[in-house]
């Protein structure tokens, strides 16, 4: 009895005190949706600070229509129907106006049909493409952007076109895969296997038998998270790293970091963000992040980092519309502007050009060495 | 079959038995069901990571997972799994506890993130006409020889027919001298340290997190279903089959076959043969 009163009257503190900050001056609440729990929780660390440097940064510009925002945070680490009632209470019952989103497709799906086009959602983590809805906004990359540069490049600059293709077995892979092809064949090379291996599988052998027979000198890694590490460890356990280089659409700096130094060689990443883009914005967002949470915060990485690319698109939507209602956004999305650590973004069909970068991944840290500016999605939308 | 499918099949098998081993001296024998045995290989796996972060040099790294894990281990079983032997639903339930608990412990001192071990022994050795990882050879050599010396000192040791008069008879154990308190802690105490030397092993080969442990209790228990439980045979058996399957089955056809196969078997055996190929008479 005693517990419950202590806990009741904690929550009612508590409210209390989110009563006052929200009197204190912040009239626009910002829904942010990231992964606490779940196989994506790793990134929801690096996600949630990057939210709230990227608030820091809004409000001292002057907000939203000179309203500074507040960041109201769930956690959508969860089936889709139960972060579909975490997004609704924070819009119906805390008065949110617009939501950041970094999720899976599914979760991705479940919102759009709870929101139904009455709010403002950017989605910001990489994914398959094609999401297109009223109100929902893509600042992650998509397939088409992160292979229709990089492909081309590394067969000329690697000398490669013996390509294998392996993901885990759902519809990112696929999708990235099928684009792939296209820019495989284009490109002069071919396809000399595919595979997709179940989540449930943690050692790869008989795969990499497979590569190695099929003589491949490029596979491209569409394997996602504890799947990816152990493949690349594998990989250059068997010394296949001297027969192909490797590319991968999702290897970001905690999956560099799993593989480790000595079996990243020649294992090349492409991807809107990496920590060590060479530029003074993403130079001066580094530094930012680290004076806000130390030396040992949460490694910065693509998916964590893209929350900040979320809320700087939304700001700048809001600041263009001059309000945060969906149909006045809807009215002036096109076509809007905004800079980053990525670079310089266009919102062109519901879904951002950017800047795409390819890091060699080799010695264990990335190192960016080519940037193809201003890609636009062909996996966005047409309207 | 080609050299690299046989020198795989033969790194499957004995890597499940090794970590197996531990499990089939704390289920197979103290009937203690361990759902914290992959816990114990997560752990033995991060000994190489508390060495790099003390800045100690390697070859510390061995003592450092036999310490850390024996130490958990003991302090488990003071605690928690003395309280339960005999009551194997009850072990089930609480040691399902302790590897939530144990997984948490581990992310909050080394965050959720993955974690990578250099090989001791790098490159790949020219092998029956293929290349293969050097550092996989020196294992499977090890393994084979520590389950050699097993098998001879189990042959000769009283140590097995003690634990299995302790679990069948507590009271008639004590009453002819045995200590029973301190055999079944040895023996949980042992059975968990060989996990943990199985994570330290596999450790260079696979990736290091803290939920990396689930994988290696679900097939860690197929092989005890299939092979039975309480003897060295039943083990090597077990293992075989459930690692043969999963290698067999992945080379052929695909990987996701390979797991049906495994799924197939384990429940043809449950539900067929419960007591696995090899069973102890009780």
């Amino acid at each position: 009895m005693t517990k419950t009163l202590k806990a009741l009257l904690a929550g009612a503190a508590m409210a209390a005190g989110m009563a006052a900050a929200g009197a204190a001056g912040a009239d626009i609440k910002i829904g942010v949706l990231v992964p606490d729990s779940g196989p994506a929780g790793l990134f929801g660390p690096s996600a949630r600070n990057s939210a709230m440097l990227a608030a820091t940064q809004i409000n001292a510009a002057g907000g939203i229509n000179g309203e500074a925002i507040e960041l109201v945070f769930a956690d959508v680490g969860t089936p889709p129907a139960e972060a579909a009632q975490a997004a609704l209470r924070l819009w119906k019952g805390e008065g949110v106006q617009g939501f950041v989103g970094m999720h899976d497709s599914a979760v991705r799906e479940a919102l759009v049909g709870r929101f139904n086009g009455k709010v403002p959602y950017v989605y910001t983590a990489v994914y398959e493409g094609n999401a297109c809805a009223k109100g929902l906004y893509v600042t992650g990359e998509t397939p088409s952007q992160q292979l229709a540069p990089v492909i081309p490049h590394l067969m000329r600059a690697e000398g490669v076109s013996k390509w294998y293709l392996i993901g885990h077995d759902y519809n990112w892979p696929r999708d990235t895969n099928a684009l792939a092809k296209g820019y495989i064949a284009e490109a002069g090379g071919e396809v000399v296997g595919e595979e997709y291996v179940p989540f449930s599988v943690a050692e790869f052998d008989s795969s990499l038998q497979r590569i190695k027979n099929s003589g491949a000198d490029a596979v491209l890694v569409t394997l996602v998270g504890g799947g990816s590490v152990g493949f690349n460890v594998s990989f250059a356990g068997f010394g296949l790293d001297r027969q192909a280089i490797r590319l991968g659409t999702l290897i970001e700096e905690n999956t560099l970091a799993g593989i480790g130094a000595g079996n990243a060689n020649r294992l090349f990443s492409a991807s809107g963000y990496f920590a060590s883009i060479d530029s003074d914005a993403a130079g001066s967002f580094a530094a930012d992040y680290a004076a806000a949470y130390g030396a040992d915060a949460p490694a910065l990485n693509g998916l964590g980092q893209s929350t900040y690319e979320g809320l700087m698109l939304l700001a700048a939507l809001g600041n263009k519309a001059g309000s945060m209602e969906v149909d006045a956004i809807e009215a002036v999305a096109e076509g809007t502007n905004y800079a980053s650590p990525r670079g310089d973004n266009t919102l062109a069909g519901r879904h951002v050009a950017q800047t795409i970068y390819l890091a060699d991944g080799s010695g264990g840290a990335f190192e960016v060495e080519t940037a193809f500016p201003e890609v636009a999605s062909t996996d966005g939308c047409e309207d | 079959m080609s050299s690299v499918l046989v020198l795989n099949l033969v790194w499957q098998v004995g890597t499940l038995a090794l970590i197996a081993l531990g499990l089939a001296i704390v289920f197979g024998q103290l009937r203690i069901m361990n759902m914290a045995h992959g816990e114990f290989v997560m752990i033995g796996a991060y000994a190489p990571v508390i060495t790099a972060a003390l800045g100690l040099p390697g070859w510390l790294q061995l003592p450092v997972c036999v310490i850390t894990v024996g130490a958990v281990a003991l302090l488990i079983e003071r605690t928690v799994i003395r309280h339960l032997y005999g009551r194997m639903f009850d072990s089930l339930l609480a040691t399902w506890g302790i590897s939530i608990l144990l997984r948490e412990a581990v992310e909050l001192i080394f965050g959720r993130g993955y974690q990578s071990v250099a090989v001791p022994v790098p490159g790949t050795l020219y092998l029956l006409g293929a290349d293969y990882p050097a550092y996989r050879v020196v294992v499977i050599a090890g393994i084979a020889a520590g389950f050699a010396a097993l098998a001879w000192w189990n042959a000769r040791s009283k140590v097995a027919g003690r634990i299995k008069a302790m679990v069948g008879n507590p009271d008639l154990a004590r009453a002819i001298g045995i200590n029973t308190g301190r055999l079944s802690a040895a023996s949980f105490v042992f059975g968990c340290t060989t996990a943990g030397l199985a994570g330290l092993i596999l450790a260079p080969t696979v990736r290091i997190e803290p939920m990396m442990g689930l994988d290696y209790l679900i097939r860690s228990f197929f092989a005890l279903v299939v092979g039975g439980l309480g003897s060295l045979e039943g083990l090597g058996l077990g293992t075989a089959i459930i690692a043969g399957t999963q290698s067999l089955f992945g080379a052929a056809l695909s990987q996701t076959h390979g797991y049906l196969a495994v799924l197939f078997i384990s429940i043809l055996f449950l539900w067929l043969k419960p007591n696995g190929i090899r069973s102890s008479s009780r």
